[in-house]
């Protein structure tokens, strides 16, 4: 018996090395004195304490650093502002469930991080709680808000670039019918499905036309169409297949990992179907379906996050909050890639002045779930 | 169900064998049946016929490229559904009036609910003009929904057969999906990858067997850790290897649906069963063999009777150790199959945690299933119907719009009514979890 307590203890501790590992942060551009995982609190404190470093952490919502979308947008912040600034030193947890969060930001403060970015609106309880225990320091968190003087909220009008995807789609469907479907119904989520229901709406005013939008209905915030998880592919390709049995041509994931399923059943399809993308650039973090996706709804969340923490290091903290738009670049759509000859170029042109009709307000976006 | 005693299991045959005497119910328990089957049938009457939009609903149930094209069906929605429920009410009032005996009490009831689901669908349908429900495509959604739930359950009915729990078939199921993208990748051929994947899947089997068996863990705390031991080295090897070289590592083809002759040009079941890819006629193989297997080979009588009374079983010189080794690996071995269908069988590429949770889910269809593999395959096939419905529900406009968050929870809250409906009480292999020790 004592020997199956040793042998079950070993197994217990691989187990947990590798969960571990599994979230450790990958060696690129991470310094020496960030490099210490969360777990030995105290090691890193001498190093950090150099005047000129600043020492920005990060806390990923889960679905990992390579999530193809916010998670990785997010670090390609840090990294590039890494890239700007040598001075500063970058490290990062994940979170592997909704129960990570305060444990890791509070792991973050101990481990005597300067500023730390908690990714994800659903870490806002956790990150306000944290912020209040910890009033001399500094925080940011992105996809929301909470109106404390130590936090820095960058928040995206997402709705404004998911317009622009509304319309393109309802341009290039050939069987009038255009789906979306998120991962939770939430509204960082929800935001995209609203801009791109108007902006389907906005192309069925202008043209006479009427496309129909499955799986979404601004004016029903309630409903709609949701896989339930951000990793479940299958769930994902399953939802799409069944978007394209109701007649739908072009799919708009909000769904992260999950998306990717679109991608696949798109592939299925055999090109009468593509998909529009979401939060990054799909052709590069996606490749394997770049000839499906027509064009992406782009967060930039990387920008918004290099400048926080670049202004940070310059020595004042931004203070109050970001809000990413069309006018700011901190939405928009990415480029069309090998679209670019599938699109008319009248659509193009209509695109660019929506934009413009955008940003000036002569078009209003009615998403309830817009940034305050 | 009375409870059977184990000697019964080990002989008969069949495991939903009938109970010994058919005893009318008692008055009370006939009442009581009835008055369920009438509120299904006020449901379908008051609430989906009454409830319904007027005008047609709508059922497509042939594919825009199948050869022999089916005409969409239309009925009107309101008095289909009526019919339905009045159907439903008289079935009722001859349970309460005359009562029927148990078999055809079981069959009464499941007539009640695919007419009560078919009024649903009527009612659904109705919502919005011009809505066609693609019935077919609602049924191929479902085997694809429910082919990794059907092998992850049968891996289980390997294992906890022979008196093994099986909590890790998620973590079985994750490593294979792993392994199949990477060997598949790798040797860019599928086949490698499948093999990779069952051979990572029956290493934790073989892990759980080694220490379920010969030292003794509690077998549910042994799973867990075994699930998150594949969750955190998936993970780690997925950022160590797969991140930074996608090509390499994860870009695995992807099985191609292969039209069997003849049976693919069937109306309805071609296109549904016998026009997909290799993995799945792999599954329905693998339904027919273990089941047979288990109830008509001498290996499954060695494996129940091990399942239930290990003891005895050692007493009449059956090597309990190795027939538990034996089919715990088996298990291991299926759910990297079920894995191996999670990437290579769908999506293709591997990312992080992608079996989420369908291990958990194949676990409960084992149990919904009595531990049976037929059983198993019926429970899974309802989660994954009522999955593939709640898609379709969100998507057509029904005539009062369903909160995603209600229809997040209908699958379980179908698998659960429908097994508490129809299941009823089920009993564990006797000797599930507890080790064997010689004495």
């Amino acid at each position: 018996m004592k020997n199956s307590v040793r042998v079950m203890a070993l197994l217990g501790v691989v187990a947990l090395a590798a969960a571990g590992c599994g979230s450790k942060p990958s060696s690129s551009g991470t310094s020496s004195s960030a490099a210490a995982p969360a777990s030995s609190a105290a090691s890193s404190a001498p190093a950090s304490s150099a005047a000129a470093a600043l020492n920005a952490c990060m806390v990923l919502d889960v679905g990992g650093v390579d999530d193809r979308s916010f998670n990785e947008s997010a670090w390609k912040g840090m990294t590039d502002a890494k890239a700007a600034n040598s001075a500063i030193s970058i490290s990062y947890v994940s979170s592997s469930s909704q129960n990570d969060y305060t444990p890791n930001l509070n792991a973050e403060v101990a481990k005597g991080c300067n500023t730390t970015i908690a990714v994800g609106g659903l870490m806002t309880d956790a990150l306000k709680a944290v912020a209040t225990a910890n009033p001399t320091k500094q925080f940011a968190i992105i996809d929301s808000a909470t109106g404390q003087p130590n936090v820095y909220g960058i928040q995206f009008n997402t709705a404004q670039g998911a317009f622009l995807g509304g319309y393109l789609a309802a341009a290039i469907t050939k069987t009038g019918k255009v789906a979306t479907f998120g991962g939770l119904n939430i509204p960082p989520v929800t935001i995209y499905m609203d801009g791109f229901w108007e902006g389907v709406q906005y192309y069925n005013k202008v043209k006479g036309k009427s496309v129909q939008v499955l799986g979404w209905n601004e004016k029903d915030q309630k409903a709609g169409t949701f896989a339930n998880s951000f990793t479940d592919q299958g769930k994902g390709r399953q939802v799409s297949q069944a978007f394209i049995q109701q007649g739908a041509d072009v799919i708009f994931p909000v769904a992260g990992g999950t998306g990717l399923g679109a991608g696949a059943a798109a592939a299925a399809s055999g090109g009468k179907v593509s998909v529009l993308w979401v939060d990054t650039d799909g052709c590069i973090s996606a490749p394997q379906y770049c000839p499906y996706f027509v064009s992406s709804v782009v967060k930039n969340i990387a920008k918004a996050v290099t400048t926080y923490v670049t202004g940070a290091a310059s020595g004042s903290y931004p203070t109050g909050s970001y809000i990413g738009t069309l006018a700011n670049d901190g939405t928009g759509l990415a480029p069309f890639h090998d679209w670019a000859s599938k699109v008319p170029a009248s659509v193009q042109s209509e695109l660019d002045q929506i934009k413009q009709q955008i940003i000036s307000g002569a078009i209003p976006i009615t998403s309830p779930s817009q940034p305050k | 169900m009375s409870p059977e005693s184990s000697t019964e299991v080990i002989a008969h045959s069949s495991p939903v064998a009938a109970g010994p005497a058919e005893l009318p119910q008692t008055t009370a328990a006939r009442v009581g049946s009835a008055a369920g089957l009438a509120l299904l049938g006020l449901v379908a009457v008051l609430l989906l016929g009454l409830g319904a939009n007027p005008g047609a609903a709508a059922f497509e149930l042939s594919s825009p490229s199948a050869s022999l094209q089916i005409p969409i069906i239309r009925v009107p929605a309101r008095g289909t559904a009526v019919a339905l429920g009045a159907l439903v009410l008289v079935l009722s009032g001859w349970q309460l009036a005359h009562g029927f005996r148990r078999r055809g009490r079981r069959r009464a009831l499941a007539v009640s609910l695919v007419a009560t689901l078919l009024a649903f669908l009527c009612w659904a349908g109705s919502g919005t003009a011009g809505t066609v429900i693609d019935m077919l495509g609602l049924l191929q959604n479902t085997i694809f929904l429910a082919v990794p739930l059907v092998l992850g359950a049968l891996a289980g009915v390997l294992c906890e057969r022979s008196g093994v729990i099986n909590v890790a078939i998620e973590g079985q199921m994750l490593s294979g999906a792993f392994s199949a993208a990477m060997f598949a990748t790798l040797a860019h051929n599928l086949g490698v990858g499948v093999v990779a994947a069952m051979i990572s899947g029956g290493l934790i089997g073989a892990l759980l067997a080694v220490f379920a068996i010969k030292y003794l863990v509690n077998q549910v705390i042994l799973g867990v850790v075994l699930n998150v031991f594949a969750l955190g080295v998936t993970g780690f090897l997925y950022d160590a290897l797969m991140q930074p070289d996608q090509n390499t590592f994860n870009s695995p083809a992807l099985f191609a649906p292969v039209r069997l002759p003849l049976l693919g040009e069937l109306p309805v079941l071609g296109p549904l069963l016998f026009d997909t890819n290799v993995l799945v006629y792999l599954t329905y193989v693998l339904i027919a063999v273990v089941h047979v297997g288990l109830f008509h080979t001498r290996w499954g009588l060695r494996t129940r009777s091990v399942g239930e009374h290990p003891r005895a079983a050692d007493t009449v010189g059956i090597n309990v150790t190795r027939v538990r080794y034996r089919n715990v690996i088996a298990g291991g071995l299926v759910a990297g199959l079920a894995g191996a269908y999670i990437t290579i069988g769908t999506v293709g590429a591997f990312t992080k945690n992608i079996s989420s949770g369908k291990g958990f889910i194949a676990l409960a269809a084992l149990i919904f299933g009595r531990w049976s593999p037929l059983g198993a395959l019926g429970a899974a096939l309802l989660f994954a119907f009522a999955d593939a419905l709640q898609t379709v529900l969100s998507i057509i406009g029904t005539p009062v719009r369903i909160p995603s968050a209600f229809l997040a929870m209908f699958p379980y809250l179908a698998t659960i009514f429908a097994v508490a409906g129809l299941v009823g009480r089920v009993r564990a292999p006797a000797a599930d979890g507890q080790p064997y020790v010689k004495s």
